[in-house]
C-alpha cells in the first residue's frame, strides 16, 4: 500500500507514515483473508487495535513537529486529525454494538484506505513543501 | 452555472486521481441525458444541497473500479464487494467536497449528502429530476461518467 511518492521529505515523519500505512495494510489483511469471520476475528481485533493505537501516536507526533517548525497550517490540519480520529472512533463503537459485524468492518476497511491516502498524498505533502522552503526538510 | 459546475467537478476529479491513484483524465464527451442511468456497475450517487441542489452520478465498469482499488491497496481486487464499493464511494466523496469548495469560489455555497452507493447495471436512480448533463472520462484503465443533475436555487 506504501508508495514512495507519499514521502513528504522529513525523515522522521516518513518512517511514521510508512510503519502506519503498514498497519492499516496488516489489518485491511486481516479483514479480508480467506476464512470463517468467527475464526479470523480475533486478528482482525488485534490490527485494529494496533492501528488505532498508532494513528493516535503519529498524530501527536505529527502535531508536534508542525508546531516545532511554527506549520502556519496547524490548526487546520489539527482540525483534520481529530476529525479522522473521530471517524475512526465511530466505527469503532459500532463494531462493538454490532458484534463485529463482517460487512460493517469491511466498509470501514475501504474508507479508511481513502482516508489515509487521501490525507497523507495531500494535507501532509503540505507540511513538506513548507519545511523544504525553510530548509530544514532533511533534519 | 453549468460551465462552472461541470468545471469543478473535473478538476476536483482529475485532481484526486492523480493524487490519490496516479491517474491521468481527459475530458471524453459532454452531453445531455434525459435521465440520469447508473450505465455502469459501480454507481456512488452524491445528493447537493444548498445555492445548487440535485445529485451527482458517478458511474464506473467494474474492472476499472477493481483496478482503481488495486492501485490504492496494493492488493489484488476480484469482486465489488463491501471493501471496493466502500472505497469506491469514498473516492467519489472526497472528489464532491472538493468540487463543492472550488464551487464555493465561484460564489455557490453547497453541501454534499453522504454516498450512496449501488452496485449493478442500467438502474436508473432519477429521483424527479429533470436533464443530466453526463460527462465522459477518459483514463488508461477505463471511461467513467460523472452525471450532475443540479438545480440553481432562486
Ligand atoms: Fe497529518
Amino acid at each position: 500500500m506504501w508508495k514512495e511518492k507519499y514521502k513528504i521529505g522529513v525523515e522522521r515523519i516518513d518512517q511514521q507514515h510508512e510503519e502506519l500505512f503498514r498497519r492499516v495494510e496488516d489489518f485491511i489483511k486481516s479483514v479480508r483473508s480467506e476464512g470463517e469471520w468467527e475464526l479470523k476475528q480475533e486478528k482482525v481485533k488485534e490490527t485494529l487495535e494496533f492501528m488505532s493505537m498508532y494513528v493516535v501516536t503519529h498524530f501527536a507526533d505529527e502535531e508536534k513537529y508542525q508546531q516545532e517548525i511554527h506549520y502556519p497550517g496547524y490548526e487546520e490540519h489539527l482540525q483534520l486529525h481529530i476529525r479522522f480520529k473521530e471517524e475512526v472512533g465511530k466505527y469503532v463503537a459500532r463494531f462493538n454494538d454490532t458484534g463485529f459485524d463482517e460487512e460493517l468492518v469491511q466498509e470501514f476497511g475501504g474508507k479508511l484506505m481513502a482516508w489515509l491516502i487521501y490525507h497523507v498524498a495531500g494535507a501532509d505533502q503540505k507540511i513538506g513543501a513548507y519545511a523544504a522552503r525553510l530548509g530544514g526538510g532533511k533534519e | 452555472m453549468r460551465a462552472e459546475c461541470i468545471n469543478s467537478f473535473y478538476r476536483a476529479t482529475q485532481d484526486i486521481f492523480e493524487r490519490m491513484m496516479d491517474l491521468k483524465t481527459e475530458k471524453a464527451e459532454l452531453g445531455v441525458v434525459e435521465e440520469m442511468i447508473a450505465g455502469k456497475e459501480a454507481n456512488v450517487v452524491i445528493g447537493m444541497t444548498g445555492d445548487l441542489y440535485g445529485s451527482v452520478l458517478y458511474s464506473f465498469p467494474k474492472e476499472m473500479t477493481l483496478d482503481m482499488v488495486k492501485i490504492m491497496s496494493g492488493m489484488e481486487m476480484d469482486k465489488l464487494d463491501s471493501f471496493v464499493a466502500s472505497a469506491l464511494g469514498e473516492v467519489a466523496n472526497i472528489i464532491s467536497g472538493n468540487a463543492v469548495t472550488y464551487l464555493s469560489e465561484h460564489n455557490y455555497s453547497c453541501d454534499i449528502v453522504p454516498p450512496q452507493i449501488i452496485v449493478g447495471e442500467n438502474k436508473s436512480i432519477s429521483m424527479a429530476t429533470d436533464k443530466a448533463l453526463k460527462l465522459t472520462l477518459r483514463t488508461s484503465i477505463g471511461n467513467f461518467d460523472i452525471n450532475i443533475s443540479v438545480k440553481e436555487k432562486k
